[in-house]
C-alpha cells in the first residue's frame, strides 16, 4: 500500500489500518522528518516522528519525568541494551513507575497521531513485514476513538477557518457591561489572548507574540466568540461623504420609498 | 427627468428564503438565476441561485428600487461584494428553523457590514414554522447587539416583507438624521 498524503488522507489513513486491524509500519516522507508507526491488528503500538525517535528516553525526556542530560547518558545505555531493560532499571532503581512509563508513551504516541493527522502531504507506504525493535516498548492504543476526536476537532477547525477566514483582522470586546472578566472561568490561553485585544493587535500579532499556530489561536478566539466575549473588528469602510445636496436627495428618496411601501396593500 | 434607481440588498444564508422574500414584494416576476442544486447535503431544496434575484419597485415616475438577492452559497460569494455597492441598506434573512444556518448567517452579517457602513435589519423568517427560534433567542444565537432590528418575518407574506424593508428605512433616516 503506497500514495501520497495528499490523495489519501492521514485520517482515511488510520482508519483504514484500523478497520483492516493490520499488522506492520507505515512509513511516511514528510518536509520535518520522517515518520514511522507501527501497527498490531489495527492498533497503534509504537511512533517515531522527526526528532521525536520514540526511544523511552527521549519519551520520558520530553514528558519531563527525567532532564535531557540524563536522557542522553540513558540513550547512550540503552543504545547497548534496549528500552525494555532501560525502563526496567529506572523501575528497579524507583525513578519511575510502570505506569509512568505506559501513560508517557501512550501520550507520546497520541501526540504523534495527532500531529500527523494534520500532515497535508507527503509520500507513504506500508510495510506489513516492518515491526518496531525487539527492544522497543509498545504500547497498543485503540485508534477508532483516536480517530474521531481528530475527525470532529477538523471539522472544527475548518468551520472555524471559514468564520475567520483572515488573521489580519483586530478583536474586540462585545458589548456586555454585566459580563466581569475577572470572574470568568476561562483556560489559560484564552487569558493569555484577551490580554493582548487591542484595536491595534491583529490576530496574527496575538498569534506571533503568544507563539500560538494559526490553528491554535482560531481555537481560542473561536471559543471566546463562542462565549460572546469577543467580536472581530472589521475594517468598516468609511461611510461616503455627501454634499448637503445629495444628503437631501437621498433623504427624500427614502421617504418616497416609505410612503409607496406604505402605500403596497392598502392600494388592492 | 432622467430616472433614478437605489437598491437594497437581501442577503443570508443557503435556503434562508431570500428569492421568495424578493419575490413577495416585487412588482415584477424575479429575475432569478436558480440552478439545480447538486449536492447531497445542500438539497434541502431543489433549486438555488447562483448569481442573483432581482426584483423591482416602481416608487414613481422618477425612482425605482431595485431588491438584490444575493446567492446563499459561499461558492458563489464573488457576487456579493459586487451586489453590496452603492446599497442603501440591506436585509439578512435567517431562517428560524434551521439552527445549523445561524452561524453562517452570522458570518454574512459581518462579512456586509465590512463591505459597506450602511444600516441593516436582520429578519428571522420562516417563523410560521413549529420548529421556530423566538425572535428573542435568535437575537442571542446571532449575538445581535440591542440596537439592531430584529424582525419576525414569514417570506411569503408581503406584508411581513413590506414592514422589514420599512423598519431598513426607518433605520436609515435614523441614521441620516445622527449624521
Amino acid at each position: 500500500m503506497k500514495g501520497n498524503l495528499r490523495d489519501f488522507s492521514p485520517t482515511q489513513l488510520l482508519s483504514l489500518v484500523s478497520l483492516t486491524k493490520k499488522t506492520g509500519s507505515l512509513l511516511v516522507n514528510y518536509k520535518e522528518g520522517d515518520a514511522t508507526l507501527s501497527f498490531r491488528d489495527g492498533k497503534l503500538v509504537y511512533s517515531a516522528m522527526g526528532k521525536a525517535d520514540g526511544s523511552l528516553a527521549s519519551i520520558l525526556a520530553r514528558a519531563g519525568r527525567i532532564s535531557e542530560k540524563q536522557a542522553g547518558s540513558l540513550s547512550q545505555y540503552a543504545a547497548k541494551t534496549s528500552d525494555k531493560q532501560l525502563g526496567l532499571l529506572l523501575i528497579q532503581k524507583g525513578y519511575i513507575t510502570q505506569e509512568d512509563i505506559v501513560k508517557s508513551i501512550k501520550r507520546h504516541s497520541l501526540a504523534s497521531v495527532n500531529s500527523f493527522a494534520n500532515w497535508k502531504e507527503g509520500a507513504f507506504a506500508f510495510d506489513p513485514e516492518k515491526q518496531p525493535d525487539e527492544g522497543r516498548i509498545t504500547v497498543p492504543i485503540d485508534l477508532e476513538n483516536v480517530i474521531i476526536q481528530i475527525s470532529r476537532l477538523q471539522k472544527k477547525d475548518s468551520q472555524l477557518e471559514e468564520e475567520i477566514p483572515s488573521l489580519d483582522i483586530a478583536l474586540k470586546f462585545t458589548n456586555r457591561p454585566n459580563v466581569k472578566l475577572s470572574e470568568l472561568q476561562l483556560n489559560k490561553d484564552e487569558w493569555r489572548v484577551l490580554n493582548y485585544i487591542k484595536p491595534d493587535n491583529t490576530i496574527r500579532m496575538i498569534a506571533n507574540k503568544l507563539n500560538m499556530s494559526d490553528k491554535q489561536v482560531r481555537r481560542v478566539i473561536g471559543s471566546l466568540r463562542e462565549a460572546g466575549l469577543v467580536e472581530l473588528a472589521h475594517a468598516r469602510r468609511r461611510p461616503e461623504k455627501l454634499t448637503e445636496q445629495d444628503k437631501e436627495k437621498k433623504r427624500s428618496n427614502v421617504v418616497r420609498i416609505i410612503n409607496r411601501l406604505q402605500s403596497i396593500g392598502a392600494e388592492s | 427627468m432622467q430616472t433614478q434607481t437605489v437598491k437594497m440588498v437581501v442577503t443570508g444564508p443557503f435556503s434562508s428564503g431570500k428569492t421568495q422574500f424578493v419575490q413577495s414584494i416585487s412588482e415584477i416576476d424575479v429575475v432569478a438565476t436558480e440552478r439545480t442544486i447538486s449536492t447531497e447535503e445542500e438539497r434541502v431544496k431543489d433549486q438555488t441561485t447562483v448569481a442573483m434575484d432581482f426584483g423591482r419597485i416602481t416608487i414613481d415616475d422618477d425612482l425605482i428600487l431595485y431588491l438584490f438577492g444575493t446567492p446563499g452559497q459561499r461558492r458563489f460569494d464573488f457576487m456579493w461584494e459586487i451586489l453590496a455597492q452603492g446599497m442603501l441598506g440591506f436585509v439578512v434573512l435567517v431562517d428560524s428553523a434551521r439552527p445549523e444556518t445561524f452561524r453562517e448567517a452570522q458570518s454574512i452579517l459581518e462579512t456586509f457590514r465590512a463591505y459597506a457602513p450602511t444600516p441593516y435589519v436582520v429578519a428571522a423568517n420562516k417563523q410560521d414554522l413549529d420548529d421556530a427560534w423566538a425572535v428573542d433567542d435568535l437575537r442571542v444565537a446571532l449575538r445581535l447587539d440591542d440596537e439592531i432590528k430584529m424582525l419576525p418575518c414569514v417570506a411569503t407574506s408581503q406584508e411581513d416583507v413590506k414592514n422589514v424593508l420599512l423598519e431598513l428605512l426607518y433605520s436609515i433616516l435614523e441614521e441620516m438624521e445622527l449624521d
